[in-house]
């Protein structure tokens, strides 16, 4: 137990790394870096506990990235920014990199002569592949637009977390 | 008031694609365009129709006290980078606006300044996007030393990429020469099988060329209901990726790893 718990915290940590740098990359004000690395150390950290329960890839990313869409509008408040700048970074954590690679790679591969009765599962591979890479950008982008699909609102800004809203009809 | 000047539809026009297309190429969704420059529309009681394609923005603006007062024009967007610094300025200057009620003057002159937002110093970003790197083949189950050769390969693929697009040569020639360059040197782990895991060295320290902005515009743009830009942007980004991808093989094929 005290196992899983270290490396509980070596993921949200090495995240947080991952999340500043591409805030980095992607030109973030400087007073919200950490905004993004703490909310990408939490969403790939939650992915991880899920992962670690069997909850499967798909619907953990979706975990995380649904608690990063909430927790930065609720972050949005606090330092006066959008959202989308550090939700975004933050996302870019669960990124599905790896098999994006691997479907860029399938599809290269294919053409090479012998190689159907050497790996007779490579089309199906990169269709498997392909349709993973699919299902998790879906999810990343649902966390990050997930004040515009859950709310009922335009703006980040009239959305209010924690208080009652009185609805008009 | 002052918001009941008359304004000239021209020179509103101009404002709105001035901000428009500089969101558009600092990776802006179309959703969040609309929203920005409506709230301009509101404050000087203009109807806006925007019609964003991914090459450009396109506008009309009619006056809504006096519906003579209308114009249409559209300006190309040619780059497409990401600079999230500018989305903020834009999405501050557009509240403030709306609350403060500020004439066009004060609009013009703030948005004039907003295009020389400054950037990140270079070696913070290239040392920032070594670190993640690092840390995202960690993540994926190497060790220290497939993390290090990771963070000298990412710097390195980034400094390339950056020396390129300062020569004004393509932007996919640009990702397509620093992916080589990045798995040219992550592919050396593979050869003397350094470390634990080196397929893990390979597939990570390429990961800061993904589109993750493109691509997650695009799928936002595909629910808010943008559909020609969500397809050109699902477009850019799978085109990037390809060119990611020849990039690592043309370097895998010279080093001569072949079980990958």
């Amino acid at each position: 137990m005290t196992d899983f718990i270290f490396l509980m915290f070596k993921d949200a940590a090495f995240a947080f790394l991952v999340a500043v740098g591409f805030a980095l990359l992607f030109e973030t004000p400087k007073r919200v870096l950490y905004v993004a690395g703490l909310l990408g150390g939490i969403g790939h950290c939650i992915r991880f506990i899920l992962l670690h329960f069997d909850f499967g890839l798909v619907s953990s990313t979706l975990a995380g990235s649904i608690f990063i869409g909430i927790a930065g509008i609720y972050c949005a408040h606090k330092v006066h920014t959008p959202p989308v700048v550090f939700t975004m970074p933050a996302c870019i954590t669960m990124i599905p990199g790896l098999y994006a690679y691997r479907t860029m790679m399938g599809w290269i591969k294919i053409y090479t002569d012998g190689l159907i009765t050497q790996e007779p599962h490579i089309l199906q591979e990169t269709a498997y592949n392909f349709i993973l890479t699919s299902s998790l950008l879906f999810s990343l982008a649902i966390g990050i637009c997930v004040g515009a699909l859950f709310f009922r609102k335009k703006s980040t800004k009239e959305i209010k977390l924690g208080k009652t809203t009185i609805i008009k009809f | 008031m002052e918001t009941d000047k008359f304004i000239q539809a021209d020179r509103f026009a101009k404002l709105i694609l001035d901000m428009s297309t500089l969101l558009l190429s600092s990776g802006a969704h179309c959703g969040r365009i609309n929203r920005n420059v409506q709230r301009f529309a509101d404050t000087w009681h203009f109807r806006i129709d925007l019609f964003i394609s991914f090459t450009g923005v396109s506008v009309t603006v009619v006056d809504m006290n006096n519906p003579e007062n209308k114009a249409t024009s559209n300006r190309q967007a040619t780059t497409h980078g990401v600079h999230y610094g500018i989305l903020t300025e834009i999405s501050l200057l557009s509240w403030k606006a709306y609350e403060e009620k500020m004439s066009i003057d004060e609009v013009e002159k703030l948005l004039s300044d907003i295009h020389y937002t400054p950037r990140h110093n270079k070696w913070t970003i290239r040392l920032g996007i070594g670190f993640a790197c690092a840390a995202l083949c960690i993540l994926a189950g190497g060790d220290w030393i497939n993390g290090s050769i990771a963070f000298v390969a990412a710097t390195t693929g980034l400094i390339v990429r950056q020396q390129v697009m300062a020569c004004k040569f393509n932007a996919m020639i640009a990702i397509l020469l620093s992916a080589f360059v990045t798995t040219m040197i992550s592919g050396m782990d593979m050869l003397y099988h350094i470390g634990q895991s080196p397929e893990k060295t390979i597939a990570t320290s390429v990961l800061f060329l993904i589109p993750g902005v493109p691509l997650i515009n695009s799928v936002i743009d595909l629910f808010e209901g943008y559909i020609p830009t969500a397809l050109a942007r699902g477009m850019f980004g799978g085109f990037v990726l390809l060119c990611i991808a020849v990039g690592m093989s043309l370097s895998i094929a010279l080093i001569g790893v072949n079980n990958f």
